[in-house]
């Protein structure tokens, strides 16, 4: 299995705090990857820094042998769109615009004429059961829909690493994971990498293998936390 | 709930007799089912029948004739594998897995303890993403997601317990060798 | 609730709450200046014309120690004042603008406070303190500037004459009541602003307006226009008080008409974008017109108030220059023998020298507007900033969300500037589109005798005649415009330069 997206070393700190202290981490083609730990551990840090929406202080993040630190911030900013999906928690969908429009937004960005993009947005919509949603607005929707429609717009540009971070937090449980299981069988069905932050086991267990980090680096225990503390 | 285990455990870090030996064990496992003395003294004779345990000579001055117990090699040996195993995850081991994290983390050095809950940890997570898998299946009936439901609900929640107690640990790892 | 509860909590808060506070008292010191400043012409006494026995007319004493004819001549001073107080109302706008800064972390704030147990109108209370304290600071200092002003601006000409009234000064009570006038006003623009906000312990709650917006601004065009053309029409029968009144209320209606007209105009091109725009920053800007067409009209207030103001002023230079003109070719098709001629009260420059103070409060006014826009455009960027951030990880480039701020907030401003311009232009127009003048004599038809007794019969023979069409200012009024775009680009770009850092991933957290 080829490794699409590897981090070695990674540094990253907000101000004087240290987030990540040193995080190996490699994700192959068509992997699923869990991503836990308890809250503060970096998590969320290690998925911005790997999708190239974070700088890393030092350390280097490789995407397909390619070193995102040399990368401009339009070049990485072109990559998020073309061949990563990014999905968080809540909040990333723009409440002007309907859902159609906003799942169109990264196939415009790329170029698409509005009707072709118009067509591929129902379509993937329609794949995530928010066919019928496509010209309600997100404040006409459900905390699901909301997300179905987040994930749809993801998927849309058909990437390579899809970053979920929490992406089930805002939801019930059985909602959560009927939308978790439908990310994955179309991850898998595309052979899609897929970066899954979350501090639940259970979602965790969705995934094919798991990386625990404790206070910014990798703990090979699993256990997050130190017997002694 | 493997009380053998856990008396063997409560003599692991010396000898004692088998009314200190209720009396630690209400102490340290307090909302397990409270243990009659017919039924310690019943268990500490079948430990020392296998020869698991011994009666040390002890001075009795002054009070009623009391026997103390001491963990034989033998007995020390079977601990160390009980406390090495890890328990299947299953929803019914929840005492089990209780007895043995609180008998671990009173006797076992840290190191061991470590092992075993990452160990443990690992076992849980396995089994919950192949039950995962099998709720997850095209095709799978309504009987095995809603099994696969109850057993994950409950693995996880040892799973939550595990970490909170591991929070907690500075703590219990004051009073326990107190 | 103590006064003095109400002040410490008004004074709460953060770095933004503290911008917000000194951009207040900053528009509210300017406003005090221009409203000591008027008080202080008002308080000139003297320069109104007398009749005196011998028949003559004089001006009466007081005010003749001043060089400029608009300080010296009673008749003249009223515009100066009005002038002045129609100056502080931008700046009054700007502080009201003010108040809606850094809405969020002061929201939060209020709902803690409703929280605590404050009721909803206590809650009201504060933030008008907020406001109103800062008001108060700021006219204080504005106080302090108008005495320094006096005393930088008084330099007596070689023969005693002030170009500026600074030797005087206007009486307590009126200063004390120009003073507290500022923030009791901007108290009462920003509890005025949250009338329609509720306030609850768990936030703050601003129901979105959903209605799109009709063309019923119009009708207050239309009637402005009507009820200005009125002395027009009726020119001889109506006292110059009513004249005046009819003018002025034509105005004012025609100036509240475009403005609130404006948030149709935004609504129409939201619309119009969003059928025909191609990049997605026409999309994302066409969706925000679409939603909240009335945010424009706020921030567009005060640039269109002054941009017809400012036409009004261009066209009526051009009116009054026609008119000159045509005084001039009178006098030279039919000489008076006497060597006077037709001609205005004063020379020309002087008429044309009072416009070009108009024009200048008018500039003053707009770049007072346009930092009113960027006080808006920043903090509505610092309010969407978890939107903005969000659609930056997911990939949207900076530029395109630059560019979508670029549309919605040019966009819908250049058809408006457009009607502001006509509405100022056509008003002036109604005055006149003509100068006439003419030369002739009186001649009686019948007997000498009948007609001196009764004059009505004579008839007005005409000799010569000059009529001259009032052209439209084109290069003025485009200037205008341009000026006032000029204002609201610079205010955009800066206000991009907020998005720049507003969209900087490692300030906050994403998600």
């Amino acid at each position: 299995m080829t490794t699409l997206l590897r981090g070695t070393a990674i540094i990253r700190s907000y101000g004087p705090t240290p987030a990540l202290r040193g995080v190996d981490i490699e994700i192959g083609e068509g992997e699923i990857v869990a991503v836990t730990g308890p809250s503060g551990c970096g998590k969320s840090t290690l998925l911005h820094c790997l999708a190239g929406i974070l700088p890393v202080d030092s350390g280097q993040v490789f995407y397909r042998d390619q070193e995102l630190g040399q990368w401009s911030e339009a070049a990485r900013s072109k990559l998020r769109r073309t061949r990563f999906g990014v999905l968080f928690q809540f909040g990333q969908l723009v409440s002007e615009l309907t859902a159609a429009e906003n799942v169109a937004l990264p196939l415009l960005l790329a170029g698409s004429g509005r009707r072709e993009a118009r067509r591929t947005a129902l379509y993937w919509l329609e794949r995530f059961g928010a066919g019928e949603l496509g010209d309600k607005r997100p404040g006409q929707m459900s905390g699901g829909q909301q997300q179905r429609c987040a994930v749809a717009r993801a998927m849309a540009t058909e990437p390579d690493v899809l970053f979920a971070d929490e992406p089930t937090g805002a939801l019930d449980q059985l909602t959560g994971e009927q939308v978790l299981a439908e990310i994955l069988q179309e991850a898998r069905g595309q052979h899609m990498a897929v970066l899954l932050v979350t501090h639940e086991p259970r979602i965790a267990a969705y995934a094919d293998r798991e990386v625990v980090l404790r206070d910014g680096v990798v703990d090979p225990s699993g256990l997050g936390i130190g017997l002694r503390s | 709930m493997s009380t053998p285990h856990v008396l063997l455990g409560l003599l692991a870090a010396g000898p004692r007799h088998g009314y200190d030996i209720k009396r630690a064990y209400d102490e340290r496992l307090p909302r397990a089912k409270p243990l009659a003395y017919g039924q310690v003294y019943a268990t500490l004779g079948r430990l020392e029948r296998d020869g698991l345990i011994a009666p040390t000579a002890q001075d009795q001055d002054g009070g009623p004739e009391r026997t103390w117990y001491a963990l034989t090699d033998a007995g020390r040996a079977r601990l160390d594998d009980w406390l090495g195993a890890v328990e299947p995850p299953a929803p019914y081991v929840t005492s089990t897995l209780f007895s043995k994290v609180v008998v671990s983390l009173l006797t076992a050095d840290e190191d061991r303890a470590r092992d075993y809950l990452t160990a443990q940890r690992a076992a849980h997570l396995q089994r919950m993403r192949e039950l995962t898998v099998v709720k997850t299946r095209a095709g799978a009936a309504v009987d095995d997601v809603v099994a696969a439901d109850y057993a994950i609900a409950h693995l996880d929640a040892d799973l939550r317990w595990l970490q909170t107690t591991l929070l907690r640990v500075a703590d219990l790892h004051r009073e326990v060798h107190s | 609730m103590k006064p003095s509860t109400l002040v410490r909590l008004g004074l709460a808060g953060t770095r933004t709450d503290r911008l917000r506070t000194v951009l207040t008292a900053f528009s509210a010191a300017l406003a005090a200046v221009a409203l000591l400043s008027a008080a202080t012409v008002a308080a000139i006494e003297g320069g109104a014309w007398v009749t005196q026995p011998d028949g003559a007319a004089v001006l009466s004493p007081g005010a003749e120690h001043y060089t400029n004819a608009m300080l010296a001549e009673a008749g003249l001073r009223p515009g100066v004042v009005t002038a002045l107080v129609l100056l502080a109302l931008p700046v009054l706008a700007l502080a009201g603008q003010c108040i809606r800064l850094g809405a969020p972390a002061r929201d939060r704030r209020l709902a803690a406070i409703r929280l605590a147990g404050a009721t909803p109108r206590q809650a009201v209370l504060i933030a008008g303190a907020e406001t109103a304290v800062a008001s108060a600071l700021g006219s204080l200092a504005g106080f302090v500037a108008y005495l320094g002003l006096r005393e930088v601006l008084h330099r007596p000409t070689p023969d005693g004459r002030l170009p500026l009234p600074t030797d005087l000064l206007p009486a307590a009570p009126v200063i004390v009541l120009a003073l507290l006038l500022v923030p009791v006003l901007a108290g009462a623009i920003g509890v005025l602003l949250l009338r329609r906000v509720i306030i609850s312990p768990i936030g703050v709650v601003r129901p979105v307006r959903d209605r799109k917006p009709w063309p019923w601004p119009g009708v207050l065009i239309a009637a402005g226009l009507i009820v200005f053309a009125v002395p027009a029409q009726m020119v001889d029968t109506l006292s110059r008080r009513v004249t005046n009144l009819c003018l002025g209320v034509g105005v004012v209606l025609c100036m509240i008409g475009v403005v609130l007209g404006s948030a149709w105009i935004s609504y129409a091109v939201g619309r119009m974008l969003l059928r025909f725009g191609r990049r997605p920053a026409m999309l994302l800007a066409a969706r925000r017109l679409i939603a909240d067409p009335w945010n424009g009209s706020r921030t567009q207030a005060a640039l269109l108030t002054a941009v017809i103001a400012g036409a009004i002023a261009i066209s009526f230079r051009q009116y009054m220059i026609t008119e000159f003109e045509s005084y001039d070719r009178i006098n030279a098709l039919a000489p008076d023998p006497e060597g006077g001629g037709i001609s205005a009260a004063e020379p020309p420059s002087f008429y044309l020298g009072g416009i070009r103070l108009v024009l200048v409060a008018v500039v003053i006014g707009m770049v007072v507007a346009a930092c009113g826009v960027l006080v808006a455009l920043a903090e509505s960027i610092v309010a969407r900033r978890r939107a903005y951030a969000a659609l930056t990880a997911v990939g949207v480039p900076r530029r395109t969300l630059s560019e979508s701020v670029a549309w919605h907030t040019l966009a819908p401003l250049m058809p408006a500037l457009a009607v502001a311009l006509v509405v100022g232009t056509g008003i002036t127009r109604l005055m006149g589109t003509e100068v006439r003048q003419v030369d002739g004599d009186s001649v009686c038809p019948v007997a000498q005798a009948q007609c001196e007794a009764n004059p009505a019969l004579f008839d007005f023979v005409v000799r010569h005649e000059v009529v001259l069409p009032v052209p439209i200012a084109w290069a003025g009024l485009l200037l205008l415009g341009g000026v006032a775009l000029a204002a609201m680009v610079v205010a955009v770009l800066a206000g991009l330069v907020v998005l720049r850092s507003s969209t900087d991933l490692e300030e906050m957290r994403v998600g």
